[in-house]
């Protein structure tokens, strides 16, 4: 039995392994329900499909990609907390997001004359007059900001994320001196909020070798990036070292 | 393939619409998607809220748009939508509404659950819909979208923009008014930021509108900040006295060169805070019969209600934040997924016929697709479907080269023409099922002008209601007629109901006199 889309003309394959293996789960089912109600597209489809292809069936659909032994990646915290057992662990994820400040293109060079150590680069939000100075300090779960919320933020630190959402840091943002942001571009939501509240910030920074409690400096006084660039590609980006300690 | 005789009442003109509309909503998806996201989050799986959203929209939108408009024209919604800033602005109406429905149909595409024709009607229903609206709505500029004003949005009449520009209070870096204003702004986008989870939605631009040579408007909506129609809002919004806030700013070197369709604005140089050269603060719902200033006596009492609705909204925000960091995944899905889907609520609203159950659960054809949105699954499904336009159903022939990227793709894919010549398709989706949420029932408590309503009492008092420049009287009277009938009664007394609560311009009317000595 053939669904009405098996026959395409124009077909490539999509990019992602894992969404062409759940979309073709999803197909084998609504293929063999289509079978089940008699092959007649008119009647099934947004008709009989809506009471065969169940909740029950699409539920059974993560079992099959679990059984491979395959785990997914998370994105929000929540997500692995809920349900740990069809997510990598957390600490596997800790050290893939930990990966996500040891970024391979990230560029690195020996201290110049002054000491400092080029640690990486991101894209400058707003251009300032001069570059800022501070302690980086990685803000990455719930956990820590109720931390901040209860004891401050400490004075002069540069918030490194690997959200580049606006809701993460939402209670305690207004209290950081800038922002090292890993993803994300300069109109992400907290490319905006840090605009608006007046707050240095790089977005989609590649960062390697800043640690917890090291003293940085961000060129915020670089272009800021454009639209345009994204677009084209062009690169437009400013430089974070980490300065003798 | 043996094709019946046609049967479709659908016409050549309506499925050319319709596909033009997609087409358009396609290409201007993908730049958004391109130049202003790569959005991730600790706290939201927003990628899996999105695509549930789409589905639930996909399956709802059709029979909410109907029983919308049983009430009040699509046109009538888009003329109210002039004169107020609640969420059927540009961002909500321009982009979402189509965006949101077509996605989801872009998604069963791909399960095979549908072919390209079904619910064709619904499609050309729900397009026309919008066309109608945002006809309405854009009427003073004549676009269609921003995106085709060049990703611009002068929405306001010149009456309106009169009195803007002229009860503004001046203000400088380091004043406090300055200060008080820019700090507003920001808690206030933070917290709308967090209200709408981790979407944009509750925050919105639209403009530039001149001032003079080097001075601009811009009008900054913030939407659903009190207890609203967001039910985790309920409680820790109580203290805020104001739903809906409207910032008009106006900026001195400072050219905003794209005000998009997500109420996004870009501007050469970029702006930064030091800009602001004005300020004036307004609210506005469907009982307000247009915008209603707020603290606008003196520059004084704008400073301190400025400062009084940052410090709320802070406080807002903290409990909030609270609220949302307990809650389970299922909890952030269905929030996540509502502040989508009921990006436009607001019509039902206006037209008195919001309903919870329409909008606050999530339809079971929509239910069934809850545990295949992982986080991993849902990003990289997402991110092809809207990003990198790579799923199969997405792809066209080689020849094709897709606006702003080249690629032989297209975001929706078209209504084919096939059914005219008797192609057989499900002409829609049929009303909506009974749903549900792991959420909160959402409170009887709803935040307007007139005060905190019952439900009940909120759709009666908008079906009652009507602005007067809504009225038969003045309805049709557009910056055209004023421009050869300022000097009449009409026009008078028509620029007299935008200024009935203004402090410098009351009861001044055009102020037009007739030239050349007739």
């Amino acid at each position: 039995m053939r669904l009405y889309t098996d026959i395409d003309y124009f077909y490539r394959a999509p990019v992602f392994p894992l969404v062409e293996a759940v979309n073709g789960l999803v197909r084998d089912l609504v293929r063999a329900k289509l079978e089940e109600s008699g092959g007649d597209w008119s009647s099934f489809a947004l008709g009989a499909s809506e009471t065969l292809v169940t909740k029950a069936d699409i539920d059974a659909l993560e079992g099959k990609i679990l059984a491979t032994g395959y785990r997914f990646s998370f994105s929000s915290n929540a997500s692995a907390r809920d349900r740990p057992e069809i997510y990598k662990s957390t600490e596997a994820a800790d050290n893939y997001g930990g990966a996500a400040f040891a970024h391979p293109d990230a560029p690195t060079g020996p201290p110049d004359e002054g000491g400092r150590e080029l640690r990486g680069c991101g894209d400058n939000v707003v251009r300032r007059n001069g570059n800022i100075v501070g302690i980086a300090r990685y803000v990455r779960t719930s956990e820590q900001v109720i931390d901040y919320m209860r004891n401050g933020v400490p004075a002069g630190t540069i918030a490194v994320i690997d959200d580049s959402g606006g809701t993460l840091t939402a209670p305690i943002i207004e209290q950081f001196t800038a922002v090292i942001c890993a993803g994300g571009t300069v109109r992400s939501h907290l490319g905006i909020l840090t605009r608006e509240f007046g707050i240095p910030c790089l977005m989609n920074a590649k960062l390697s070798g800043v640690q917890d409690g090291d003293r940085v400096e961000v060129e915020v006084s670089a272009p800021a990036k454009t639209a345009e660039a994204y677009q084209t590609g062009q690169e437009m980006k400013a430089n974070i070292w980490r300065l003798p300690q | 393939m043996n094709f019946k005789s046609p049967q479709t009442p659908l016409s050549y003109a309506q499925l050319l619409e319709a596909n033009n509309v997609m087409q358009n909503n396609g290409d201007e998806t993908y730049w958004l998607c391109l130049t202003r996201t790569v959005q991730g989050s600790k706290l939201f799986p927003v990628s899996a809220y999105i695509l549930f959203s789409y589905l639930n929209a996909f399956y709802r939108y059709p029979s909410l748009l109907r029983k919308i408009e049983e009430r009040m024209t699509a046109e009538e919604l888009g003329d109210r939508a002039r004169n107020m800033g609640m969420k059927i602005q540009s961002l909500h109406m321009g982009w979402c509404l189509p965006a949101f429905y077509l996605l989801g149909r872009e998604c069963l595409l791909s399960y095979g659950l549908i072919r390209p024709q079904d619910a064709a009607e619904d499609i050309v229903y729900v397009l026309d819909f919008w066309k109608r609206f945002q006809l309405a709505r854009h009427r003073n500029d004549g676009h269609l979208t921003n995106r085709e004003f060049g990703h611009r949005s002068q929405i306001a009449p010149h009456r309106l923009l009169e009195v803007f520009a002229a009860d503004m209070f001046e203000c400088s870096p380091g004043d406090p008014l300055h200060e008080a204003a820019h700090g507003f702004m920001a808690a206030t986008s933070q917290y709308c930021f967090l209200s709408a989870c981790e979407s944009r939605l509750n925050l919105h631009n639209t403009g530039p509108f001149r001032l003079d040579d080097t001075r601009q408007l811009l009008i900054r909506d913030f939407m659903d900040l009190g207890e609203c129609s967001l039910p985790w809002l309920d409680g820790v919004a109580a203290g805020i006295p104001y739903n809906n806030l409207t910032v008009t700013m106006a900026t001195k070197d400072c050219h905003f060169d794209i005000v998009d369709d997500w109420g996004s604005f870009e501007s050469k140089p970029e702006f930064v805070p030091e800009m602001m050269t004005g300020i004036g603060l307004y609210t506005s719902d469907p009982l307000s019969d247009g915008y209603i200033p707020v603290g606008m006596g003196s520059a004084e009492e704008l400073t301190s209600t400025f400062v009084d609705l940052g410090n709320l909204i802070k406080d807002a925000t903290n409990k909030l934040w609270m609220r949302m960091a307990g809650w389970s995944r299922d909890q952030l899905l269905d929030a996540g997924a509502f502040t989508y889907f009921a990006v436009i609520k607001d019509l039902a609203h206006i037209a008195g016929v919001f309903e919870v159950e329409d909008w606050l659960e999530i339809d079971p054809r929509a239910e069934r697709f809850r545990s295949l949105l992982n986080d991993e699954y849902a990003d990289s499904f997402l991110g092809e479907l809207v990003g990198s336009i790579t799923l199969p159903t997405q792809q066209r022939s080689t020849f094709t080269m897709m606006q702003h990227s080249d690629r032989p793709s297209g975001t929706i894919t078209p209504l084919p023409y096939s059914i005219l010549a008797g192609e057989d398709y499900v002409p829609s989706v049929g009303g909506t099922l009974p749903g549900g949420t792991y959420l909160d029932p959402k409170v009887d408590c709803y935040q307007t002008t007139r005060g905190k309503m019952t439900l009940a009492e909120y759709n009666a008092a908008a079906r009652d209601n009507r602005p007067d420049i809504c009225s038969p009287e003045y309805r049709y009277l557009c910056d055209t007629w004023v421009k050869y009938n300022a000097h009449t009664d009409l026009a008078n007394d028509l620029y007299k109901i935008d200024q009935r609560r203004s402090r410098t311009m009351k009861g001044r009317g055009t102020g037009a006199q007739l030239v050349g000595g007739q």
